[in-house]
């Protein structure tokens, strides 16, 4: 189990670092553009939690979950959920059932794609309600032990516009609405790949961890075995030693 | 400037979607299925109202549907 793991996490980290540096490009425009979330009154954010459908890999659908609740403990009633993965859908359901507005399911049994994210995000720029900001909740890959959930923003088109320095970039208004919707499923393709990435080595740790486990048991089993093995050759021995004495007497 | 697709209400990740489509299918055949395999989507969605989880249905339907209800509200 540990090295069907193993080969998965390395496909899943060389997709991270793909996207990555897809994600980070188109991070870029903003970051050189100085966008800022605008902070609007009586509208809600998006939070999108990117998790999957398949447990055994630890804690790292909890840490999602439980960065989501500190999040949302701070300013109540002010987001609304997306839930991606059934793990942290399942979680989030108890606790958030009001807030949350869709989930999706089917995603991690296979390296996440581009095509994944940009359906996601149609959907998602498809709902009806305006919100000021989207922020993705992902887990963040540190190194092949840790991780941690982080939040990347994908920015309304009002926040895009009002950005000191977007004039450099001569975007026309019309074209404003697509670069926001491409921007969104690139945030989205890099968050569910990274996290992906870290489910796998969550999953090769505690695939290890439990080979390890099973080592201690088989030992531990391996002489009560043994022990009983010997009671049974024991026992059989009287009876037959009783038995050949009594036949002789 | 307004664009055709934009009036079929189809939103510029779709339209990208089909585009890279399009260029997968070109393809030489070896390359064609590696690459037709990162074109695959099967996601399934549901939608929440009032804290029930609704019908579970396939995505790539829904964004379909979705698309063809919005064409001509936008130019």
């Amino acid at each position: 189990m540990k090295i069907v793991a193993s080969t998965k996490l390395t496909r899943a980290q060389r997709a991270m670092t793909e996207s990555r540096s897809y994600g980070s490009t188109s991070n870029t425009v903003f970051e050189e553009a100085e966008t800022k979330p605008v902070e609007s009154e009586n509208k809600k954010t998006l939070l999108v939690v990117c998790s999957s459908d398949k447990g055994l890999c630890g804690g790292i659908h909890s840490g999602l979950t439980r960065g989501t609740r500190r999040l949302m403990d701070k300013t109540p009633g002010d987001y609304n959920l997306v839930v991606i993965g059934e793990k942290s859908k399942a979680q989030l359901s108890r606790s958030n059932p009001k807030d949350i507005v869709l989930s999706f399911a089917g995603i991690g049994k296979d390296v996440p794609t581009f095509s994944d994210a940009q359906a996601i995000a149609d959907q998602i720029s498809l709902l009806p309600t305006d919100y000021s900001s989207i922020k993705i909740m992902y887990n963040k890959f540190l190194n092949a032990q840790s991780y941690e959930a982080t939040i990347v923003e994908a920015y309304s088109e009002e926040a895009i516009a009002a950005s000191p320095n977007f004039a450099a970039f001569e975007v026309d208004e019309e074209v404003l609405a697509n670069l926001r919707e491409y921007a969104l499923a690139n945030a989205l393709f890099w968050a569910l790949a990274e996290g992906h990435a870290c489910e796998q080595s969550a999953r090769r740790n505690a695939m290890d961890n439990a080979s390890k486990n099973a080592g201690d048991m088989i030992t531990r089993f391996q002489i009560l075995f043994n022990r009983t093995r010997q009671a049974v050759i024991t026992n059989e021995l009287v009876d037959i030693i009783t038995g050949a004495s009594a036949s002789e007497g | 400037m307004a664009f055709a697709w934009k009036a079929a209400g189809i939103t510029y990740n779709r339209y990208l979607a089909v585009a890279a489509r399009v260029v997968r299918r070109s393809l030489k055949d070896d390359k064609r299925l590696q690459a037709e395999r990162r074109g695959e989507m099967d996601l399934r969605f549901a939608k929440w109202e009032g804290g029930k989880q609704g019908e579970n249905k396939s995505l790539a339907d829904a964004n379909q549907a979705d698309m063809a209800a919005h064409a001509g509200q936008s130019q």
